[in-house]
């Protein structure tokens, strides 16, 4: 008998505990494979990820910008995301989110790798809204 | 497959005239495989009774730990064939980054816990960490796999021709999930008990305890029953049972638990508590669908 796929228990438990946040809070799996949004979230970017689904690692990273501090869209691979999930190492930038409505979001983002006795399995990233409110508009 | 259950209670022993129908031992469920192989599933205090009941000749024995907490393994130490030259045990268990399995049971096996320590005993041991793929035991394919519950915990499937059990005593698989809506890929455990002809499940606390007791590391009962559902397990038997459970408190969970069961849409017949030396032939899928006819 084949068994299904399942996935791995510690993104099983990063995603509970990420729906019980009220911190916006990413989730993706080793493959960059976007899996899980938190409600928080959804309200940042204008969509809930019921309503997205899962996405591929170039598709989230154009869905909602980001930008640099000049408005300039950011390289998919130096977003803290990838690089926490490629680079197996924690990141950290200030950058800005476009929500589905237009609205510019800066924030501060972290991102760590989960890492397993088996191995990288995937990475969390945190977004803190900062102070400033509105972030830049793309250039 | 022949499943026989040595121990059901969790958390400590149990004993006493007021959990005699159930039981006190702690968790160990003893499997023999169509072709005689022995697997000793963990290694509570319930496993000084198997091994008093396997023959005094050379052996070789798996035990398949799904983690080390003292119910798990309390057992160790007693077990007969561990004293025997002519036997072989293999011991299974999770990997964690801090130690080997081997170090990290014998700091129970070693003193002062332990008169003797693992370099001492007679039998011919040795320790594993389980593979992430499935691996073979005598005639089964054994698959292991983490679940939700306290440190490095495995949840276990054996099949054995067509027939299945799946073993996860510790889990707690409704901690910041709502199993009824979460997609079948996000519930822990889901994979090993999916279509399982037995699944033997955690079952520690009723609905009203279960609220004093979030993340320990256990379930409630309508989370037991929800994930057993969920599974298309053709059995099921709620196991660990809470060392504060009477047998009379027991009947009344159990009680409890069918009516729950039914208006899950369960079978009646398909849900049972965990009975202390009880026995469950798991036969073949092709000889049940021919008993049905």
């Amino acid at each position: 008998m084949s068994f299904v796929t399942q996935r791995p228990l510690e993104l099983i438990l990063a995603r509970n505990l990420m729906s019980a946040l009220s911190t916006p809070a990413f989730l993706v799996d080793e493959g960059g494979l976007l899996v899980f949004y938190n409600e928080a979230a959804g309200m940042l970017l204008g969509k809930r990820f019921e309503e997205l689904g899962t996405v591929g690692p170039q598709e989230w990273g154009s869905l909602f910008g980001p930008f640099d501090e000049n408005g300039e869209p950011i390289p998919y691979d130096e977003l803290p995301l990838v690089t926490a999930v490629r680079g197996g190492r924690p990141a950290h930038a200030e950058l800005t989110v476009r929500s589905t409505d237009g609205t510019h979001h800066e924030v501060e983002v972290s991102a760590f790798p989960i890492q397993t006795p088996h191995g990288s399995q995937g990475a969390i990233a945190v977004f803190w809204p900062t102070a400033n409110g509105n972030g830049a508009e793309p250039a | 497959m022949k499943v026989k259950l040595w121990g059901t209670r969790g958390s400590i022993p149990a004993p006493g005239p007021e959990t005699i129908r159930y039981g006190g031992n702690t968790s160990c469920v003893g499997v023999t495989l169509s072709d005689g192989s022995m697997l000793a599933l963990d290694a509570g205090t319930g496993i000084r009774c198997l091994g008093l009941a396997l023959p005094d000749e050379p052996a070789r024995l798996h035990i398949l730990l799904t983690h080390l907490h003292l119910d798990h393994i309390q057992g160790l130490v007693f077990f007969a064939p561990a004293f025997r030259p002519q036997t072989e045990i293999v011991i299974w268990g999770p990997a964690s980054p801090e130690a080997s399995l081997r170090d990290r049971i014998a700091r129970y096996i070693s003193a002062p816990l332990s008169p003797v320590e693992v370099r001492e005993l007679p039998c011919d041991v040795s320790f594993r960490h389980c593979p992430e793929s499935e691996w073979e035991i005598g005639s089964a394919r054994i698959r292991a796999a983490s679940v939700t519950h306290r440190g490095p915990t495995l949840g276990y499937r054996i099949d054995d021709g067509d027939s299945s059990l799946a073993y996860i005593p510790d889990h707690e698989p409704a901690l910041g999930a709502d199993l009824a809506q979460m997609d079948e890929d996000w519930i822990s455990g889901f994979a090993l008990a999916r279509d399982a002809s037995l699944l033997i499940h955690d079952g520690q606390y009723t609905d009203a305890e279960y609220p004093c007791h979030v993340g320990w590391g256990h379930s409630a009962t309508s989370h037991a029953l929800s994930f057993a559902r969920r599974t298309g397990a053709e059995r099921t038997l709620l196991f660990h049972h809470d060392p504060l459970h009477s047998d009379d408190q027991l009947d009344e969970l159990g009680a409890a638990a069918q009516q729950q069961w039914v208006e899950l849409g369960g079978d009646p017949g398909t849900l049972e508590l965990a009975v202390e030396r009880s026995e469950v032939e798991l036969p073949a899928r092709a000889a049940k669908a021919a008993a049905a006819v």
